[in-house]
């Protein structure tokens, strides 16, 4: 009987040591940490991507308005703004489709351009300021050039490099910010 | 409390005057057929440099907002801003390139516009920009504001 009391006060306090207070919140601790590190392991992203592959350009998930009349995946080249862009998404470098990435600095002149929106067939106005004042982003290169014009017609060419009335003239991405909606030909 | 009254009914009735002519300013300009297409063709045509407000530097492109019409008061400045590069050889008819360069005398530079100011007409821009200026635009510029500060 003796033993058998032993037997049972050694479980309890086995029990009692595997089981305390503060092991329980070591325990949730850890699986909180772990749960949040999950996304962001490679394994993940892969999975991710490998999911829906005109979700994102790989390894990068995609960026959306969340509203019906502006469709489209913002990482993509394919999203209906970027029309007559060419340059690095600033969408895939800090930034987002209409403001630059920390440290660099608007253009305040730009070439401008109209896009046809596929929610409502809508010619709207595109102005593609570039970001500068640091050296190129390097991510999501996207080369549409629909309306680009050849250089003889600076204003509409976007061969250039339009980081002028900037401090510096180091081009880093570029936007396609929303200036307002074409008229119908009359 | 009668006085009062009256006293209120006039002061509103002052107000929805002067809401009345501010309205009548902005909208008012003679020359421009379509205000809106007009606004459109600058944001799609002239923006891109001139910048929304019509703002500008010595070092990227010269300012519109306060400077633009005193070239209309010295000689041979009303012909300069239908000739400059950007203005005449510009893929706008010449009805809609008057349209536009009115519209943008009236509104990022309303205080300079000449008291006997005519408007731009479809014809008389036809004609300036058939003699596009190039390279001799900066210094033809420099000469019109120097007589401007004279």
């Amino acid at each position: 009987m003796a033993d058998w009391d032993k037997l049972t006060e050694k479980m309890a306090r086995g029990v009692a040591r595997g089981s305390s207070r503060r092991s329980m919140l070591a325990w949730l601790g850890g699986a909180v940490t772990g749960a949040a590190i999950i996304p962001v392991l490679p394994v993940s992203r892969a999975y991710a991507s490998s999911v829906d592959p005109h979700a994102g350009s790989p390894g990068r998930p995609p960026v959306t308005s969340g509203n019906p009349q502006d469709p489209g995946d913002r990482t993509q080249c394919d999203y209906w703004r970027y029309c007559a862009i060419d340059g690095f998404l600033c969408t895939c470098c800090g930034g987002t489709v209409s403001s630059c990435p920390p440290g660099t600095e608007m253009s305040p002149i730009t070439w401008i351009g109209t896009c046809t929106n596929p929610a409502d067939g809508r010619a709207y106005i595109i102005s593609y300021n570039d970001c500068c004042g640091t050296s190129s982003c390097g991510h999501c290169l996207c080369n549409r050039n629909e309306g680009d014009r050849p250089p003889l017609r600076p204003q509409s060419n976007n061969d250039y490099n339009w980081c002028l009335g900037t401090e510096s003239s180091v081009y880093n991405c570029s936007t396609a910010v929303l200036i307002g909606v074409a008229l119908e030909p009359s | 409390m009668k006085l009062a009254g009256t006293f209120a009914v006039f002061a509103a009735s002052l107000l929805a005057v002067s809401a009345a002519a501010a309205g009548r300013a902005d909208s008012y300009m003679p020359g421009v057929a379509q205000p809106d297409r007009a606004h459109s063709d600058y944001m799609l045509k002239c923006q891109g440099c001139h910048r929304p407000d019509g703002g500008g530097d010595a070092v990227s492109n010269p300012p519109l907002n306060g400077m633009v019409a005193k070239f209309l008061s010295v000689p041979g400045g009303r012909e300069f801003l239908g000739r400059v590069p950007g203005v005449a050889t510009v893929n706008l008819s010449d009805e809609r390139l008057a349209d536009v360069l009115n519209w943008s005398l009236y509104k990022f530079d309303q205080a300079n516009l000449p008291a006997d100011f005519k408007p731009y007409s479809p014809s008389e821009i036809g004609e300036l920009r058939e003699f596009p200026l190039r390279t001799e635009r900066a210094v033809l510029r420099q000469s019109l504001v120097d007589q401007m500060q004279e």
